[in-house]
Formats: C-alpha cells, sequence, structure tokens
C-alpha cells in the first residue's frame, strides 16, 4: 500500500520502466526527459564497446565542434575578449532542432577555418614585423660601429698585418670617409651584422673566439627594448652584434656559428648611402607590415568578439546534445521495427508526467506510431530517492555524506533536521555568539540570489548550508538563555533563588524558574555545580537522543514487514538499553527531586551506583531508595537475559522460515540446484521458471535475458542463497556492537559536557570572531559524529545506491567544464 | 512559585503544543516534516529545561564567593 504522495519521510516510490520510442524521435524524447529529469536510463548495451554503439557518429561529430568552441574560447582569451556568460535564471534555451545543431557544426567549422588562416597570416606578419624591427635596429648600431671604426681602421690593421703599417699610415690621413670605407673590402676584412638573444652572447663571443683562435673584432649593442618572440608572445632582450673578420671562410664559418646559434644574420652595406637608402626601405616595409597587422588583428577581433556573443550558448547546447546521444546509447535499438527500447527508473509518482510528455513530443512530431511507456515488474533494489527543497538539501547532503539510505528506510535526514543543531547548542550555547550567528545566516538567507553568484569556495560552503547555521543559530539562542551566558557574562533576568530564601535557611525552597541561576557566575565552586549538572544533561541528553533514534528501528522492521527485527533485534535492544541507561536516568532525575538536606540523609555518588551495580550486584554503597538492591539486581537479569535473544532469535528464526520454504518446495530464482548431477534439467527448469516470472510484457524476453545475465550495475538482489552461518556471524556482530556500543555511544554524549564547558572556558578568554569560527566548527564536527555514529547506528542500514537521474539542470550544474560559460 | 510541579505542568503544556503541532502544520508533502521537526524542537528545548530547573530544585551545593566583602552578600 503505497501512500498517496512521496513525502521526505521516506525515499520516493520507484519503478523501472520500459519507453518504446520511433527511431525519428528518440533525439526529442531524451530533451524532454532531460528538461524533466525523472528518469535515470539504464544501459542495455553493456556488451557493446563505446564504438560500436548506435550513436557514437554522432558524439564524435559533437565532440569536434565542442574542440572548435573550445578553441575560440583560448583564442578569446589570448586576444583578451570577455566571455558573456549566460545565466541560467534569465536566459532560457529552446531545445535545438537537429537542423539548428547541423547548422551550429557548419558554422563553427567555417568560424574555424576563417579564425585559424587570420591567426595564421597574423602570426607571418608579425614574423616579418620583428624581422624588420630587427634589421632596422642592426642598421641604426651596425651604423654607430662603422662610423666608430674609421676612426681606428689603422689599428686594426694594425692588429691584422703588422708590417704594411707604416706604408699606409699616412695616406689614410688624406682619404676622405667613402673611401675608407671601401678600404675594408681593400683590407680584405669581412663582417657580418645580426641581432642576438642576450642571454646567449657570452657563449656565443666563447665559441668564437675559441674557434677563431681569436681572429676577430666584435663589436655589439644592446637593444634598448625588449622584442617579441612572435612563436610564443615572450619577450626577449637581445643585442646587435657585428663581427669583423679576416677572409672569406672565417667570414663563412662567423655565418653558420651565429645560425646555429639562433642569431638573425642581416644584410648591411658598408657603404653609409646605401645604408640609408637600405633604412628608408625597410622603415618603409615595415609600416607597411604594421598596417596590415593592425587590420588583420582587427578583423579577428570582430570575428572573436562575434563569436563571445554566442559562445556559452553554444558550449551548452553541445554539451547537452552531447549527454543526449550519450543516454541514446544507452537504448536498445531494434533495426527491423526501427524503434528505440529504453529502460530506466522513475518515481511512481511522476510515472503521469513522463507518460504526457512523451505523448506531447509525440504529437509534435507528428507521428503516426505511438510512443508506449510500460511499467515493468522486477526484482532488482530501486534506488534511492530523496526529494529535498531549499530548506532540507543541506541536511540531507550531511546525512548523504555518510551514506545512501536504503531504499524505503526512514529517511535519516528528518531527525537530524532538529537533533543536529539542537546537540551542536548545547556545546555553543552563548547568547551572544549566536545572535552573531543568527545575523549571518538571516543575512545569507535575505540575500539568496545575489550571493549565489559568489565562487569563492569557503564562502560558497558556508553559503550552502545557511539554513543549518540558521536552526543552529535559534536553538544556540535557547541554549545560551538556558545557561545564562551572553559573552561569557551573565544577565539577572530573574531573581537569583540564593538571594530570597538567604535570611530563611541555607538552601533555597524555589529554583530559578528558567536557566541557570546568575549567582554561581563567578563563584569558586562554579565549576562543580556546572560540571554535575552538565554531566548529567549529556546523559539524559544522550538516553533520550538514542531512544529516539532506536524507535525508528521499530518503524523500519514494521514498514519492511520483517517482524523478527522487531521481536528479535528492536525489543530486546530497547529493553537491554532501558534496563541499565535508562534506569540511570531515572535514578538522575529522582536524585534531583529529592530534597537530600531536608530529610537529613547523604546523597549516593549515581556513578558508583551504576558501577556497583555490574561489579557487586546487590551492594549498596548509600542508598537511593528503599528496596533498591532488589531492582537493581531485577534489572540486571533482565539486561542479561536479553542478550541470548539477540543472539539467537533472528538467526534461527530466518533458519525455520527458510527450511518451511524448501519443504513445501520453493526455490530462489537463479539459485543453483546442489543435490547432485542427476537432475541436471533443474537449471533449465530454474530459466525458464525466470522466464514466466517476468512475463508481463512484450518485451518480457529482453529484460529476462537481462535479468539473468551480468548485473551491470551491481545493484541486482536477487537470487541471494541462504546460508545459515553467514547470518549467524552477522547476528553475533550485531550483537556484540550493540552491547558495547549502548556503553561507548552513552559516554561518547559526554563530548557535549566538555564542549560547551570549552566554549564557557574560552569565551572568557578569546576574541569574539575567533571564537565563534572556532568553536562553531569544533562544536559542528562533533555533533554531526552524534549523528552519524550514534544516532545512525541505532536504525538505519545505508545500502542504498543514489538515484542519478538523466536531467539537464543536474548536467549544468555538476560540469566543471561548463562551469566558465554560466554566470 | 516554581517548585516541582512546576516540570509536570510543563510537560503539560508542550504535550498540548506537540499536539497543536500535529493538526496545525501546513497540509502538503512537507507535512511530515514540519510535525517532525516542530514536535522534536518543542521536545528537545522542553528537555533542556526541565533538565536545568531539576538540577537547581535541590541543589548540594551553593554559590561561594571569596572576592566578595561580607556585607554584599548578605543583600
Amino acid at each position: 500500500m503505497a501512500p498517496a504522495r512521496d513525502t521526505p519521510f521516506r525515499s520516493a516510490d520507484m519503478s523501472m520502466v520500459q519507453l518504446y520510442i520511433s527511431n525519428e524521435i528518440g533525439r526529442e524524447v531524451v530533451n524532454a526527459l532531460g528538461e524533466l529529469g525523472l528518469v535515470q536510463f539504464r544501459d542495455l548495451n553493456g556488451d557493446l564497446s563505446a564504438f560500436q554503439r548506435a550513436f557514437t557518429q554522432d558524439i564524435r561529430r559533437l565532440d569536434n565542434v565542442e574542440r572548435q568552441l573550445r578553441y575560440f574560447h583560448a583564442q578569446m582569451d589570448k586576444a583578451g575578449i570577455a566571455l558573456r556568460k549566460l545565466d541560467l535564471d534569465v536566459d532560457t534555451l529552446a531545445p535545438p532542432t537537429t537542423t539548428e545543431i547541423d547548422e551550429l557544426a557548419e558554422r563553427s567549422q567555417s568560424l574555424e577555418q576563417r579564425v585559424s588562416s587570420l591567426n595564421e597570416s597574423y602570426e607571418t606578419l608579425k614574423k616579418r614585423e620583428v624581422e624588420l624591427t630587427e634589421w632596422r635596429w642592426v642598421l641604426r648600431e651596425a651604423g654607430g660601429f662603422f662610423d666608430r671604426a674609421h676612426g681606428n681602421v689603422e689599428e686594426i690593421r694594425a692588429s691584422t698585418d703588422n708590417d704594411d703599417a707604416p706604408l699606409l699610415q699616412d695616406v689614410e690621413h688624406h682619404i676622405s670617409a667613402p673611401e675608407v670605407e671601401r678600404s675594408f673590402s681593400g683590407m680584405n676584412i669581412g663582417f657580418v651584422a645580426g641581432v642576438i638573444a642576450r642571454d646567449r652572447v657570452a657563449a656565443f663571443e666563447r665559441i668564437l673566439w675559441r674557434t677563431l683562435r681569436g681572429n676577430l673584432y666584435m663589436n655589439q649593442a644592446e637593444i634598448p627594448d625588449p622584442l617579441v618572440d612572435p612563436a610564443n608572445n615572450e619577450p626577449v632582450q637581445k643585442n646587435v652584434f657585428v663581427i669583423f673578420a679576416h677572409g672569406k671562410e672565417i667570414l663563412a664559418k662567423i655565418r653558420k656559428i651565429s645560425e646555429s646559434m639562433g642569431a638573425e644574420v642581416y644584410n648591411v652595406d658598408e657603404n653609409s648611402d646605401l645604408r640609408r637608402d637600405q633604412v628608408h626601405e625597410v622603415n618603409a616595409r615595415l609600416n607597411d607590415v604594421q598596417s596590415v597587422l593592425r587590420n588583420t588583428q582587427q578583423t579577428l577581433e570582430a570575428e572573436l568578439t562575434q563569436i563571445s556573443r554566442s559562445l556559452s550558448a553554444w558550449m551548452i547546447l553541445v554539451g547537452k546534445e552531447k549527454a543526449v546521444y550519450n543516454s541514446l546509447n544507452n537504448f536498445s535499438y531494434d533495426r527491423a521495427r526501427r524503434t528505440l527500447i529504453a529502460e530506466g527508473w522513475c518515481p511512481t509518482h511522476d510515472l503521469p508526467l513522463i507518460r504526457s510528455t512523451l505523448q506531447d513530443v509525440t504529437n509534435r512530431a507528428g507521428l503516426s506510431v505511438p510512443s508506449i511507456i510500460n511499467e515493468i515488474r522486477t526484482n532488482k533494489k530501486p534506488p534511492t530517492y530523496l526529494k529535498t527543497n531549499k530548506f532540507t538539501e543541506a541536511f540531507q547532503t550531511i546525512v548523504n555524506a555518510y551514506g545512501t539510505a536504503t531504499y524505503q528506510e526512514v529517511n535519516p535526514a528528518i531527525p537530524v533536521i532538529v537533533t543536529f543543531p539542537f546537540l551542536f547548542a548545547v556545546m555553543f550555547g552563548d547568547l551572544g555568539h549566536a545572535i552573531i550567528m543568527l545575523c549571518a545566516s538571516l543575512a545569507m538567507i535575505y540575500w539568496e540570489k545575489p550571493l549565489k553568484k559568489v565562487t569563492f569556495e569557503l564562502f560558497a560552503m558556508v553559503y550552502y548550508g545557511r539554513y543549518i547555521a540558521l536552526v543552529m543559530a535559534v536553538f544556540s539562542i535557547y541554549t545560551g538563555l538556558i545557561y545564562n551566558d551572553i559573552f561569557s557574562k551573565s544577565m539577572t533576568l530573574f531573581k537569583s533563588s540564593w538571594e530570597r530564601s538567604r535570611r530563611s535557611s541555607g538552601t533555597p525552597t524555589t529554583a530559578t524558574p528558567f536557566g541557570l541561576d546568575w549567582r554561581w557566575h563567578g563563584t569558586e565552586n562554579d565549576l562543580l555545580f556546572s560540571n554535575s549538572y552538565k554531566m548529567k544533561m549529556s546523559i539524559i541528553l544522550g538516553w533520550a537522543h538514542m531512544t529516539y533514534s532506536l524507535c525508528f528501528a521499530y518503524i523500519n522492521a514494521r514498514h519492511f514487514k520483517r517482524p523478527v527485527d522487531i521481536w528479535g533485534n528492536f525489543l530486546p535492544g530497547m529493553i537491554f538499553f532501558q534496563a541499565i541507561f535508562g534506569y540511570l536516568v531515572i535514578c538522575i532525575i529522582y536524585k534531583w527531586t529529592v530534597d537530600w538536606f531536608a530529610i537529613g540523609q547523604q546523597p549516593p555518588g549515581l556513578l558508583n551506583m551504576l558501577i556497583y551495580m555490574f561489579l557487586q550486584p546487590g551492594f549498596i554503597d548509600t542508598p537511593l531508595y528503599p528496596g533498591q538492591k532488589y531492582v537493581q539486581i531485577g534489572l540486571l537479569l533482565i539486561a542479561l537475559a536479553q542478550v541470548p535473544i539477540l543472539l539467537f532469535l533472528k538467526p534461527f528464526y530466518l533458519r525455520w522460515e527458510h527450511n518451511r520454504a524448501r519443504a513445501k518446495g520453493y526455490r530462489g530464482i537463479g539459485e543453483r540446484s546442489r543435490v547432485s548431477a542427476l537432475d541436471e534439467d533443474d537449471d533449465a527448469g530454474a530459466a525458464n521458471g525466470r522466464h514466466s516470472v517476468d512475463s508481463a510484457g512484450e518485451g518480457a524476453a529482453m529484460i529476462a535475458q537481462d535479468l539473468d545475465g551480468d548485473d551491470d550495475d551491481g545493484h541486482g538482489g536477487h537470487g541471494e542463497e541462504f546460508e545459515f552461518s553467514e547470518v549467524m556471524i552477522h547476528q553475533v556482530i550485531h550483537t556484540i556492537e550493540f552491547c558495547l556500543n549502548c556503553v561507548s555511544h552513552t559516554a561518547s554524549y559526554l563530548r557535549l559536557w566538555a564542549l560547551s564547558l570549552a566554549h564557557q572556558q574560552l569565551s572568557a578568554v578569546l576574541c569574539c570572531i575567533i571564537l565563534i569560527i572556532m568553536e562553531g566548527v569544533s562544536a559542528m564536527l562533533h555533533s554531526l559524529r552524534l549523528a552519524w555514529v550514534e544516532s545512525f547506528s541505532k536504525f538505519a542500514e545505508f545500502g542504498g545506491w543514489p538515484f542519478a537521474p538523466f536531467s539537464f539542470k543536474q548536467l549544468l550544474e555538476e560540469s566543471e567544464e561548463l562551469k566558465e560559460y554560466m554566470g | 512559585m516554581a517548585n516541582g510541579w512546576s516540570v509536570i505542568i510543563g510537560l503539560v503544556v508542550v504535550v498540548a503544543m506537540a499536539i497543536a503541532a500535529w493538526f496545525f502544520s501546513p497540509k502538503g508533502e512537507n507535512q511530515v516534516l514540519w510535525r517532525s521537526s516542530i514536535i522534536l524542537s518543542i521536545a528537545s528545548c522542553f528537555l533542556m529545561w526541565a533538565i536545568t530547573f531539576l538540577a537547581q530544585l535541590h541543589p548540594l551545593i551553593e554559590p561561594r564567593r571569596s572576592d566578595l566583602r561580607k556585607e554584599y552578600i548578605h543583600h
């Protein structure tokens, strides 16, 4: 009997459905279902590799488009053009038709060619520009060398051929400048001029010196502005060099060395007139190149700006389209009937919606063939689908961080919504700190929309838990009032009970109506009192929390119709727990209600009482009430009596049930007979039975085949053989764990006391904001542990697998690649 | 004014509140959420108050300050 609708109390009812879609509208149907986000498709082609599937070609084509789009993005980054991000809250993208996708593919193809050819020519031009610039520098600097060189031609010559030195000396005094220049060649001195990276100069010089044995004269000058390397767009510092040397072969050698060192050698004329012409020519060419370069760049930028407007939308469209084809690849394609058959999980209550969506798509396409959706029976374990809203989402997330609840068991997040923040507040109780926290969480909720866009990770995390913070803050205000703490000062809201009764007697007759008496604040024995109070409070709260959690085990057992879990697990466990810790809690409360001074008796220590109850049953140190001895022995016996029930009831009941079923001749589906090799037909019989079980619709053969074949996603739950030893071992572990955990988990709740004490003591010393963050985080972690371990271990199985429907919304939220395209 | 019976009276009030919360929770698929959260909150808060109240009902020790002058203590 399913409830009228899904509630957050359990995971939604799920159905396995089968879709029969005409091949022509497969894409449109999946698109519509993706927008709906309610179906999780199963892979029906597990035996086919990714390349053999029907729609691999389409995916490949889309991959190519995606690559092109990414290329545009990279080019835009390089050119510094901002991308127009797509805000999915504002812009909605209509589902594209096939022709639109084709157009997009064609367009991006042609755009890619255009952009890459523009880029290529831009790079060539840039290279040309750099060369020309270098040449200009060489001309300019080399000119300087030559001018300086004229002054000391004789020195050069003197160093080259010493013998003739005096003969030519006076001739040179009379010849004019051009003749001097010519005299270089006359002297058979040649030169090589060029440009080299500055960091290579030293090595270059050394190599030249060694290979030519010093027969050279090298001049260099630094180029003040760095030149841009067109290959990688990085600025490089370069030097101009001019090397003079003697003899053609040496010059050729120098040229070769320069080239191998990565230097650019430029042609410079010795004649200053010719050089001047060269400079003019270079300048003119440089101007031409630069203007062409500017044009190219402008065209490129215009093109990219054009693209940048719609790149995000394209990217998202392609991403969605790819997801659609990936889903289609999971479908089984019947070539003969041109139908696609899909299988998947969907929430039972959303079936009508899915059906009408399917109908709409079919009608819109104007097909005469209807699309069919069939609910099929299966013994596979359905996925756990827990619906959340804005408020419960974060709570559900902290539960899911521990595990996925079993299908249809009580959603552990339901109690967590209150218990987690409340236990936090018990540790964080300070009115002042709580108010700051409340303001912060309210601010986050008030500016919910604008703050959603903040991508700073730490903030995004806090923002995600804003509703948790709100509830935590509200409870902390309450506990702050109870503890009477505001920034570690006390408030005098009520008259102190100690003040009123001071005159009459030593003890007050009435207690403070709400919270701790402010009189305790700052006294010598404050800790003595608050330790006793908080320790007992931790025990009582822990007991309440665990008892409450244990009750869910009963609800689960009833829902799954497993009475043995009630009689064999829940009831003995509950009795065991209450006989020991329920009794302790009653004693604590009873001790508080007795006025020990008035009756003139010594109050007993409860800790000792509990210890003696186990170690020396029957021994009472200081009596709490008459007849205590017999009550305690009785309780102890009751608790001990539960252990064998816990241990044996469930396994033996299961064995009896199994044997009874066997005796009647039932056999599990897929269970192989182990009787002997005599009845070999048993196997075939089982297979036949399997077929008949699932013959619900036309596709029965296929489903059945799928069932007994590979359990592809590993969630199949059929044919588990009954193994008594396994059940027994499991139950022994469960019993030991449960009994020990009753003790250790109760002790674990003492962290409530420890942390609230630490918070109170630290807040007297530390700065407020640091304290809130530090203590808040630690209290949260401890509270989280109490929820995960102490509470969940009492009832939740966490044996489910999460429902992951095919949904565009989820796809876009989770995709790392598409994140940068969305605003 | 505040003696041991306060806890019982408080319990009655809290149970009444819980029953009211059960019936006046907003209808819809989140009704179970409202009921569970409100009743659990009421119960937790009551428990905390009752514990604090009971712990001070018949205190075994009294607050002691040695840093105050005798005259202040008796006012």
